[in-house]
This record gives structure tokens, C-alpha cells and sequence, in this order.
């Protein structure tokens, strides 16, 4: 092969490579509007928890709204063989103190040490609805959904309770029911472990232009949905006035659910480790609040530059060995008889 | 080929570059994909032994996903364009293939003579097809997902599902594609082709025997360039 032959066939491949690597057209454009983004404010200095009631009322109204979804398992539920257990949280249904499948919100109350004096602090927990969500990012099936609205949902038909998704949630949000879902009717005994279940939103209300129940149902105002950015700004000009704190903002590289705060969230974590503790409490479903928590998925931006140098570097070491090879011409010493 | 030891080149160094890149890689990319679904937690327990520890972090398992799936890109264009430029396509299936592929396993298995095969068996361009399939749609799919998960960028909740069960059925494919690689050397037959991937080079006598077609390919190219010579 002459050498106009071989940078012909070098550069017509090359470039075939280039197209591939580079050509960003076939990503379809994401779910997400921007235009019709949806954030809230949960406003600490505003929520008493509801202490007059039995059950603080976004909690009943979030349990009231979503009942007919609560799972219903038959009895008895496998353990996650080899595993000698399950997670069931089916004889709980009323427990309104940490998420479990049968409760997407729950109030954290817990007395805070600040300025040398203690003072009750009452956090509605519940989904953050974070803008690069882990948790719907590393799904292994792809079931969880990222609304216009940017609410991020767990498709209940399809999902396997796994499980990943708490795990790579930064305060373990979803929690898991056993023997419900799709799991029961493939392999139930070795794959599988059930339905993980959130607060998805009220996504059927936000598509009707209405409210949320958590927010219908506050007697204090104390959590307000509404266009992302507006949220944002308003949570900050709360903050500032107050000469408080705002979380949700930064944390797990932004979220659309700002707290809004005159005690500091180390404060108020430290409160809920310190009760955690007290109270000999393991079990999932209670949040911590830890301020900047990072997304596990920011460190990793290097793996894009590598893979797209790496089509490229190919292209060229190829071009490389087979210009040399190709010059020194390895013919086999073959033994012929001719 | 050396006339003292009997032995002619199969495999040059940039075949078996590939070969064993690819191998590790894909494995590795086994392994590490399997970690992304809960699968050790569940089955190696809390108490795994400590070299295994690393399989249960996803973080870990994602990490090191992503550093094999550059490897494998850049061996698989690497490949490819190789290949091309030298046109060398002794791999690639031809028509008949499947039948050919049907003939030479009923041969092996009754002990029966064989077809006479080119520098590769009909099943191995086969094998090949499908690893390649395999490699294609996880590459294409694989690169969605970074797209989605490290680069920043976001896909609609169709392509999601799609390129995320796209993914899954090309593990499934690659791992299925890998047993049967394997299972090819339960045919003692097939074993006098592994020292190729080692070294390079395989018995002549075995050449002319199985793969006489290549065999018959070389000694005309070796008479060709003795009449230019001459």
C-alpha cells in the first residue's frame, strides 16, 4: 500500500470516529421544563409541629391523599434469601415518626442548644427533589422519573426494592416494602426486595395547578411551593432577614426544597444524632442534616473527559501500528512446500 | 514461522494487545456492573471478606466501571480502525456461517472429519459477531449514561428507561457471549488454538490440518512475493 492509499483510508477513518464521538444530536432533550419548575419552602421558624395535635396535620394530609398507594403484602413475606430478613413495615401503618412506605413526610422535633439557650425546633422531613437526583441517576432499571416539574417519582409497577436508591440518596430518603411489586412474579426467592416508596410531590396535584397536600393542609404557612427560582429568592431574602440559614440550596448539588432557618442545620443535626442516640434509634427513615453534603456523582466529572479522549486515542494508536506495520510488512515465515 | 519448532504465527502482538485489553476490561466491566445492582450486599453479606469489601460501595464499583469502559472504548476503536486500514477481515462473519458453524460442531462431537475452515472457524466469526453486538449496544447506551450521570446532562424519562434495559440486555448478551467463548474449549479440538493467544503462534501441522483454507492463503501470498523476488 502506497502512503496517499494509507492516509486516505487513515483520515476516512479517523474522521468516522470523530463523528461518533462528538455528535451530541441523538440525546433527546430532558423531561424537565425549566419554565415550569417547581421548588418550596419549608420555613423552620414558622412550623410548631402541630403540638396540639395527635398528628401534625401535613402529615395526616399527606397519609389521607396517598393511602389507596400504601402497599399491602401477603403474609408471610420471604426474607432476602441468603439474608435471614426483610423489611416490613406493614404492622406500623400508623407510625408517623420517621418515613416508612406508609408515611412520605414526618416532623423531626428536637431541642436544640443555641446561644446558651435550648429551644424546640420542629423539621417536616421528606424527598428533597434534588436537581441531579442519585438516586433516579443510578437506578439500575431506570424507574425513577423526573417530572416537567422537576419532582422526582418512583414508578411503583417497575421498581424492584433494591433498595440503591436509599443507599445513593445522601439522607436515605426511600424506604422499602417487602412482598409487594414486580419481584413477587420473577424470581422472589434470589432477586429483588419489594417496593421503595417517597413523597413523589403530589405530581398529580402540580399537574392540575394545584397545591401539594402538605402545603394545603399547614395551619402556619410554613411550607409554600412555587416556581423554583421565586422559592429560592424567597428563601434567601427569609434567611437574611431573620440572620438565618438556608438548606437544600447547595446541599447534594442543589435541591428544590429550601429550609429555611434561624438555628443553624449543624445545630439541628447534632440534635437529631444526640436524640437518635438517646433513644438507642437505628432503624431507617429519620434524616440527618448534615449542611453541604456533596453529590457522589461531582467527583466523577474526569470519567467524561476520559471517555472522550478515549475513542480518539484509539483512532490514533491504530493509525500508528498499522502505518507500522503495514511499512515492515510481518509476513509470516511460513515452511511451504512449493 | 521457525522451520525448528514447527510453529507458524497466528496471533501478532497487536491481536493479542486487544484480545487480553479487552478481556480484562470486559470482565472488570462484568464485575463492576453487576456492582451497581445490589447484588453483593444481598448475597456477600455484612461481613464480607476484606479483599471483597470494595465490591459493596457503589461509589467504588462506579469508579472503576467507568475507568474499564475507556479502556474498552479505546481497545475496541483501536481494533476496528487497525483492521480496517490494513483490510484485514479474516474475522468477520460470511454467509453460511451458521450452517458452517452446525457442520464443523456435529463433525467435533461424532469425531467426524471436519470442513476445511479459513484463518478462523465459522463459529468464531459468529462469537465475534456477537461479542461485537454486544460491545456496540453497551458502548451506546454506556455513553447515554455518562452523558446523563457525570456530564452534567439530563435525558427525558423514555430515553432513560430505554438506554438503562438497553444496558441490562447487553450484559446479559456479553455475559452469555463470554460462557460460550469459554465453553469452546471443552472441545479438545479448539485447545490447540489457545497457545496462539499466549505466544502468538500455533502448530503448523494443526493449521494445515483445521484451518487449511488460510493455510492455502499464505502459500500463495508466499509464492506471490517469491515471483516478485525473482
Amino acid at each position: 500500500m502506497d502512503r496517499r492509499n494509507f492516509l486516505k483510508r487513515a483520515s476516512a477513518a479517523t474522521a468516522a470516529a470523530a463523528v461518533m464521538t462528538t455528535s451530541n444530536k441523538w440525546v433527546s432533550a430532558s423531561a424537565i421544563d425549566e419554565d415550569k419548575q417547581i421548588g418550596s419552602i419549608i420555613d423552620l421558624s414558622k412550623c410548631d409541629g402541630c403540638e396540639y395535635q395527635d398528628t401534625p396535620l401535613c402529615v395526616a394530609a399527606c397519609k389521607t391523599k396517598n393511602e389507596h398507594r400504601f402497599p399491602q403484602p401477603e403474609k408471610p413475606i420471604q426474607d432476602y434469601w441468603p439474608r435471614d430478613h426483610h423489611e416490613d413495615w406493614s404492622d406500623e401503618q400508623e407510625r408517623i415518626d420517621r418515613l416508612t412506605p406508609y408515611n412520605w413526610t414526618f416532623v423531626d422535633s428536637v431541642e436544640v442548644d443555641y446561644n446558651g439557650e435550648k429551644k424546640k425546633v420542629h423539621v417536616p422531613r421528606r424527598c428533597m427533589h434534588c436537581d441531579d437526583a442519585t438516586c433516579q441517576k443510578l437506578c439500575p432499571f431506570g424507574v425513577i422519573y423526573k417530572s416537567e416539574h422537576g419532582a422526582v417519582t418512583i414508578d411503583e409497577d417497575f421498581c424492584m426494592g433494591g433498595a440503591k436508591c436509599r443507599s445513593a440518596c445522601p439522607w436515605d430518603i426511600p424506604q422499602r416494602q417487602a412482598g409487594v411489586g414486580l419481584y413477587k412474579n420473577l424470581a422472589p426467592t434470589f432477586a429483588g426486595g419489594g417496593v421503595m416508596f417517597k413523597c413523589d410531590m403530589c405530581v398529580d396535584l402540580l399537574e392540575k395547578g394545584e397545591k401539594p397536600a402538605c402545603e394545603t393542609s399547614c395551619p402556619r404557612d410554613a411550607i409554600t411551593f412555587g416556581p423554583l427560582e421565586e422559592m429560592r429568592m424567597e428563601a434567601n431574602r427569609r434567611a437574611n432577614d431573620m440572620g438565618g440559614f438556608v438548606y437544600g440550596d447547595e446541599e447534594n448539588g442543589g435541591t428544590h426544597t429550601f429550609y429555611v432557618s434561624e438555628v443553624p442545620y449543624e445545630k439541628i443535626d447534632e440534635a437529631i444524632q444526640r436524640d437518635k442516640q438517646v433513644n438507642e434509634d437505628q432503624r431507617p427513615g429519620r434524616p440527618h442534616m448534615k449542611p453541604e453534603v456533596e453529590n457522589l456523582l461531582y467527583t466523577a466529572h474526569g470519567f467524561t473527559l476520559a471517555m472522550m479522549i478515549a475513542p480518539v486515542a484509539g483512532a490514533a494508536a491504530a493509525g500508528i501500528t498499522a502505518y507500522k506495520t503495514l511499512k515492515k510488512e510481518e509476513v509470516e515465515e511460513v515452511d511451504i512446500d512449493e | 514461522m521457525s522451520k525448528t519448532t514447527g510453529k507458524m504465527i497466528r496471533q501478532p502482538k497487536v491481536n493479542r494487545f486487544v484480545h487480553w485489553t479487552a478481556a480484562v476490561s470486559i470482565i472488570m466491566l462484568i464485575i463492576t456492573g453487576l456492582g451497581q445492582m445490589p447484588l453483593y450486599g444481598r448475597y456477600l453479606g455484612p461481613n464480607p471478606p476484606v479483599f471483597l469489601e470494595w465490591l459493596q460501595s457503589y461509589e467504588i464499583t462506579l469508579w472503576l466501571h467507568y475507568t474499564f469502559a475507556s479502556i474498552l472504548i479505546f481497545t475496541a476503536i483501536f481494533h476496528l480502525i487497525h483492521h480496517l486500514i490494513r483490510k484485514e477481515f479474516a474475522i468477520v462473519p460470511r454467509k453460511g456461517d451458521l450452517k458452517g458453524s452446525y457442520h464443523l460442531m456435529k463433525a467435533m462431537i461424532l469425531k467426524k472429519p471436519e470442513p476445511p475452515s479459513h484463518k478462523y472457524l465459522p463459529e468464531q466469526r459468529l462469537a465475534y459477531a456477537l461479542f461485537a453486538v454486544s460491545i456496540l449496544l453497551l458502548v451506546v447506551t454506556g455513553a447515554f449514561k455518562v452523558y446523563q450521570n457525570v456530564a452534567g446532562g439530563s435525558l427525558s424519562n423514555t430515553m432513560m428507561v430505554v438506554m438503562t434495559t438497553g444496558h441490562n440486555i447487553g450484559t446479559v448478551l456479553i455475559i452469555f457471549a463470554f460462557i460460550g467463548h469459554m465453553a469452546a474449549f471443552l472441545f479438545k479440538d479448539n485447545r490447540k488454538m489457545l497457545p496462539g493467544m499466549f505466544t502468538g503462534k500455533v502448530d503448523q501441522e494443526y493449521v494445515k490440518h483445521r484451518h487449511s483454507l488460510w493455510y492455502d492463503e499464505l502459500k500463495q501470498k508466499k509464492q506471490r512475493k517469491n515471483k516478485k523476488i525473482s
